[in-house]
């Protein structure tokens, strides 16, 4: 078991405002000036002014997200907040609801702002391996993968899915299914970036090889964009005027090999798997509670890999899934980033799926899953995962 | 960034050993003195039993093909020259635990899963980067 064992903060804690950036290509915009748009609208979303946000979280990855500084340079307050360094996207978006609640148990808060934004899109050109920069960072794959060519991140996922296609008979039609089911959730989605944008199956089998099996739309966006999140203790969410989304259980594991792929037993599961356990203990359910999903989708694959783990299906199982539809929003019995995920929605590295989930369950979505009540974010990078079980409507 | 990445860097001392061995023509991995077991990726003490003498050590140099993928995409302007290239995961004969990341010499079309695979040693070269460096990389045996 790579889980951590987290206290049980199961409905001590609600979201209770959500906002995004607009989700641009270049916008030659800061991350702070993308992150304060997305942070301001999640604030007022909750009905919050802000000096009412006395607990702020946030990633120090490239040192430029919206700290507590930035948020006092903004609003132009000075009041004294909670900071955690343990919060914006990836296996972050999940986990942070964690941290917060139990900062509001602890009395050091009462309203957590989580916000996470990225310009990569403008930043591009300046990165090594433009997401991969990370992975080019680090000393281990410098000296021991990279010069074979073992990087970035598109070869890793190329890598997986054929081991995947290997040992659990996955087809490229599979990978297909994934990609033109998240761009039909996007068209139907204001603000995605693929919004105005269809594409068929044609399209994605005769797209641009990038690693095979992996074509081009197999892979997700490079996108400018943000999201924010406030997380608020449980009477408070219900002195508010949003209908109640809950935070119902958290997961959180860690791989011991970290993110050498090379080093990992099996490659075709994530760690969501252990994750999973925990937030689904935490919250009392199963797998089959789920009414609407969000999963990080980097690639086609990783959404097949991380709905399996999460125990939607059988192993080898999520393809057929994704080719019958039942990933469709509404309709399908696993509806799958209603707004078109990393793929087709924006990349924003998780935290926009956390703001389409808690949306899913105020019954506000674009592609409104009828009576959603158990939601689920599921999130692999490699080297961790995180799971946030939400619950909304009458049940939270 | 260094200015020969991607090339490995031969004096960063925790995987020196490896390019030493490949310039020796010598696939080889560490191998921990205290135990017997071998020790992938290169590390300050031996999971297994905490030594912390793990001399490099010489591998037949065969194994199987876990995984692989034939890369078109530049993602480096260091990689330009090479494209398209394969590149996976083999699986060592002497341990399945050990796998190495390798670059795949030969037809990507004979590529095959568990494929048994052979080690050949080539010069490392990148496209506008001075130097090169020998390098352990696989075909199909």
């Amino acid at each position: 078991m790579s889980a951590v064992d987290l206290a049980d903060v199961g409905g001590q804690v609600a979201i209770t405002g959500i906002g995004e950036s607009e989700h641009t290509g270049i916008s030659n915009r800061t991350t702070r000036q993308i992150a304060a748009e997305a942070v301001e609208r999640a604030i007022a979303d909750a009905g919050l002014r802000p000096e009412d946000i006395d607990g702020i979280m946030y990633h120090p990855m490239g040192g430029d997200q919206f700290d507590e500084h930035a948020f006092h340079a903004h609003f132009g307050t000075t009041h004294d907040m909670w900071v955690s360094r343990d919060g914006g996207g990836m296996r972050w978006a999940a986990t942070a609801p964690h941290e917060a609640a139990l900062a509001i148990g602890a009395g050091r808060a009462h309203h957590v702002l989580n916000s996470f934004a990225v310009a990569w899109a403008t930043q591009r050109s300046d990165m090594v391996g433009g997401p991969g920069q990370a992975h080019a960072d680090n000393l281990v794959k410098q000296n021991l993968e990279i010069p074979a060519g073992y990087f970035p991140q598109p070869v890793y996922a190329a890598t997986m899915a054929r081991r995947h296609m290997i040992e659990h008979g996955t087809t490229t039609d599979d990978l297909a299914a994934v990609a033109l089911t998240m761009r039909a959730h996007a068209n139907a989605t204001p603000g995605a970036v693929m919004h105005a944008r269809p594409l068929t199956l044609d399209d994605h089998r005769t797209s641009p090889l990038i690693a095979d099996p992996l074509r081009r739309y197999d892979c997700c966006l490079i996108s400018d964009g943000g999201g924010a999140y406030v997380v608020s203790a449980l009477g408070a969410a219900r002195q508010l005027s949003r209908p109640l989304v809950t935070v119902a259980g958290v997961g959180l594991a860690r791989a011991p090999e970290g993110s050498f792929l090379a080093l990992r037993d099996d490659i075709t599961t994530t760690e969501v798997a252990d994750a999973a356990r925990v937030a689904f203990a935490m919250a009392g359910i199963g797998p089959q509670d789920l009414d609407v999903l969000t999963v990080y989708d980097p690639f086609t694959i990783i959404t097949l890999m991380v709905l399996e783990d999460l125990g939607v299906c059988p192993r080898g199982g999520a393809g057929a899934l994704a080719r019958a539809g039942e990933l469709r929003a509404p309709g399908g019995r696993w509806p799958t980033n209603p707004h078109g995920g990393l793929h087709s929605h924006a990349y924003v590295l998780g935290i926009a799926h956390v703001v389409e989930l808690v949306r899913q369950l105020r019954g506000q979505a674009a592609n409104q899953v009828p009576r959603a009540g158990v939601g689920v974010y599921a999130a692999s990078t490699g080297a961790e995962a995180g799971v946030l079980v939400l619950r909304g409507g009458p049940g939270a | 960034m260094r200015d020969d990445f991607p090339l490995p860097d031969r004096t960063w001392p925790l995987t020196a050993g490896f390019w030493d061995a490949a310039a020796d023509r010598q696939l080889a991995i560490p191998r921990c003195a205290g135990c017997g077991r071998w020790v992938w990726y290169p590390r300050a003490a031996c999971p297994g039993c905490g030594g912390r003498a793990m001399p490099w050590t010489a591998m037949g140099g065969t194994g199987r093909l876990h995984s692989w993928t034939t890369v078109h995409h530049c993602f480096l302007p260091a990689f330009d020259g090479l494209l398209p290239y394969s590149v996976g995961l083999v699986t060592l004969d002497e341990d399945p635990a050990v796998r190495v990341v390798t670059r795949l010499l030969g037809d990507p079309g004979q590529l095959r899963a568990d494929l048994a695979m052979v080690v050949e040693f080539r010069p490392l070269e990148f496209t506008g980067v001075q130097g090169t460096v020998l390098a352990p990389w696989f075909r199909p045996a």
